[in-house]
């Protein structure tokens, strides 16, 4: 295992330690909600995994961002490598966010989905972009044209998550408001507030891992691409003619 | 020449619209010899190879197939269809699916002549066509030239892995390939022809007519006139026949079908996102209708409408078969009932029950109780007859994608004739709600509202699978 594989692995491993930890800290020590504010109280502890997720999501649509950039300005190899990672961890940590979700919304909503609501409906529709890229990746010739118009896609999907991460304040209807940057006003409590983050820097841990193993893999794969060319050109090798009696 | 005759055509006449391309053709193939079909452009020599395949109906004669193993009426002009399974054959598009894998695309071509895909024989094939490194990727990043490669090696591959003389059928098979291919083929082809089979090929390539033992030349007018060829080139050594094993067209074609959707669920996607948001826009429209009997009705129709859509849109089987023209491969493998065979594997099996109880869920709102449970009892019943619904749908897509210009066809338009179907499962589905269930065949009863869907599903299905074959 190469020093850059053990590393992303050590940090995959950590992350989810990590990870595990702040959902039993979420599970058993941190501090029920009021009973009145909410309608399912209780519920609402599977938001120390859903918050980070969410904000974890970002970061990934970032990366996609900034490869899809690369890619189109410099057509650099290590902007389509990020562009890959990018829309995969999309998709990965998307799916964290809108199965984590609806599992709260019908507790406390009474209903898993609001399509009213700006916030839920950007995030589903980021989390189909990161799907399509993903599919898309897979099914198509790997080409200049291909990579062209993907990296257009992603570049309008990540135009989404300034509206979806300012959804709730511009538009908001039934998700709640932006946690930490409102819990001085809301008076979110600071043992919350702290397995809150706990859980950002635990799932970031992850994110970490996962970005440094998925690069070494498209990397490797790039490498590969290259080799298989080589071996395209001469593979037919001169045929063996049989007796002239046979061939005859 | 004196061996056997392999495949026979006798008065063939094909129209291409108002033109005839082939006027009265006869042409038999022996064994053991290669003939090269030459012409100009638009003479006919595709026509004529594709017509002994059995892609095209016949206004008069017959195709008829005689190998040791099996002999068959490939197509004659009376409607008679066999398959040619076992033969080899490559179109002039490389009839491959981008989502197969070439090791998959090989092992298809071998299963389906009925010989015994060991990984030995494929991997030697694969070698030799210097294909082995690719032999685990997907055709869809190959580049032209390797996916005619491939192609070819798939057309060729039949007889190579045969001990009994069968025939190969290649449609300008030289066309894209570079030098050392083009002499591998010439290899192939002379060494298979020591082995008994008869080969045709469809070309324009003079180095590839001079391998021919005859050439036929198809002319403007539709007639053929035979010549002797040169018959140049040396056979090669090639891979040793492989054991016979039974061999099903339909269950290799389900398996195609199954393993492309399990690696790219484009058809689950494309019925499932339409559906969604069919359900999410009736859970909106439902909010404040009362849910009370004077609204079964409407309630019923809206509960069906997301399965409904999704099974009525176009399956992504017909995309996959249009690619490259692998739909008319699979429909000389598999012969007459290629069109049926389609038409129930694109259709839509797995999504219309769950979404109707997921619709049932999200829109039964506070609904009496008693209904609710005989209800949800019964409810996969309509859905199961969506099934029908679903494949006269894909029969009608598959009609219009016959048309050479699929795209700019207004299919949809078809389609209505599918709401029928589903005003009976409204009723049925009403019925339930109004009454709960009787197993009473009387009109108005629920059962006999889903057999009269299911039932005129059926008819619209058949329609659009029998009238558009011969």
């Amino acid at each position: 295992m190469s020093t850059r594989q053990e590393a992303g692995f050590n940090l995959l491993a950590i992350g989810l330690a990590s990870v595990s930890i702040t959902a039993l800290l979420g599970l058993f020590y941190a501090p029920s909600v009021s009973a009145e504010s909410w309608e399912s109280p209780e519920a609402y502890r599977i938001l120390f995994l859903h918050v980070p997720f969410a904000w974890s999501s970002f970061l990934a649509f970032t990366l996609l961002f900034i490869g899809a950039v690369k890619w189109y300005a410099k057509r650099d190899e290590n902007g389509w490598i990020w562009f890959q990672t990018g829309s995969d961890l999309g998709l990965v940590f998307g799916l964290g966010v809108i199965t984590s979700g609806p599992i709260w919304g019908s507790a406390e909503w009474g209903t898993p989905w609001d399509w009213g609501d700006l916030r839920l409906n950007t995030f589903a529709l980021l989390t189909a972009v990161a799907l399509f890229l993903v599919l898309s990746r897979r099914s198509q010739a790997d080409s200049q044209e291909t990579r062209d118009t993907l990296s257009a896609v992603g570049l309008f999907g990540f135009a989404l998550v300034p509206i979806t991460a300012l959804a709730t304040t511009w538009y908001q209807e039934r998700h709640p408001g932006v946690l930490i940057i409102d819990s001085e006003d809301s008076g979110l409590d600071p043992e919350i507030k702290m397995i809150l983050l706990f859980g950002f820097l635990s799932m970031c841990v992850v994110f970490a891992g996962l970005v440094r193993l998925s690069n070494l893999r498209y990397r490797l794969a790039a490498e590969l691409v290259g080799v298989k060319r080589n071996l395209d050109e001469n593979s037919v090798a001169a045929p063996v003619e049989l007796d002239s009696e046979v061939g005859s | 020449m004196g061996g056997r005759i392999l495949i026979t055509g006798e008065g063939l006449v094909v129209n291409r619209g108002a033109r005839e391309v082939l006027r009265g053709a006869d042409f038999a193939l022996r064994e053991g010899e290669v003939v090269a079909l030459v012409g100009p452009n638009g003479s006919g020599k595709t026509t004529l190879l594709e017509s002994l395949a059995g892609l095209h109906s016949l206004a008069a004669g017959s195709v008829r197939l005689s190998l040791s193993t099996y002999s068959t009426v490939v197509r004659d002009s009376e409607g008679e269809r066999g398959s040619v399974a076992g033969i080899g054959l490559t179109l002039q598009s490389d009839a491959v699916c981008g989502e197969e894998t070439v090791a998959e695309h090989l092992g298809h071509a071998i299963r389906l002549a009925g010989r015994d895909d060991a990984a030995d024989a494929l991997a030697s094939m694969l070698t030799d066509w210097g294909m082995s490194h690719r032999a685990g990727e997907s055709v869809s990043q190959l580049s032209d030239g390797l996916r005619r490669r491939l192609a070819v090696l798939c057309g060729l591959a039949p007889a190579a892995l045969s001990l009994e003389p069968t025939i190969c059928l290649l449609d300008e098979p030289s066309e894209g390939l570079d030098e050392a291919s083009r002499r591998l083929l010439i290899g192939w082809l002379r060494a298979l022809t020591a082995r008994g089979h008869g080969i045709v090929i469809a070309t324009h390539d003079p180095e590839l007519t001079s391998a021919a033992d005859r050439i036929i030349t198809v002319s403007g007018n539709g007639r053929l006139t035979s010549d002797p060829g040169a018959a140049l080139g040396d056979a090669v050594e090639m891979v040793e026949p492989s054991a016979a094993q039974e061999a099903s067209a339909f269950s290799e074609f389900v398996s195609w079908a199954w393993r492309i959707e399990k690696r790219n669920p484009l058809d689950t996607i494309t019925r499932g996102t339409p559906a969604l948001v069919a359900l999410l826009l009736t859970y909106t429209m439902a909010t404040d209708i009362p849910r009370t009997a004077e609204n079964h009705d409407l309630l019923a129709a809206l509960v069906l409408a997301p399965a409904f859509i999704a099974a009525v849109v176009a399956p992504a089987l017909i995309k996959r078969l249009a690619e490259e023209r692998s739909g008319d491969w699979w429909r000389a493998m598999i012969g007459p009932w290629s069109r049926a065979t389609f038409s129930i594997m694109g259709a839509s099996f797995i999504l219309p029950i769950p979404l109707t109880y997921l619709a049932w869920y999200v829109l039964a709102g506070d609904i009496d109780s008693a209904v609710y449970d005989e209800v949800l009892r019964w409810l996969w019943l309509p859905p199961l007859a969506m099934i029908d619904i679903s494949c006269a749908a894909a029969a009608l897509h598959l009609m219009v994608a016959d048309l050479r210009r699929a795209s700019a066809a207004a299919g949809s338009l078809l389609l209505l004739v599918l709401v029928w179907p589903f005003l009976e499962l409204t009723s049925a589905l009403t019925t339930l709600m109004d009454t709960g269930m009787s197993f009473e065949l009387a009109m108005g009863e629920p059962i006999l509202d889903v057999l009269i869907a299911a039932g005129s599903a059926a008819l619209i299905w058949a329609v659009a699978v029998i009238i558009p074959e011969d």
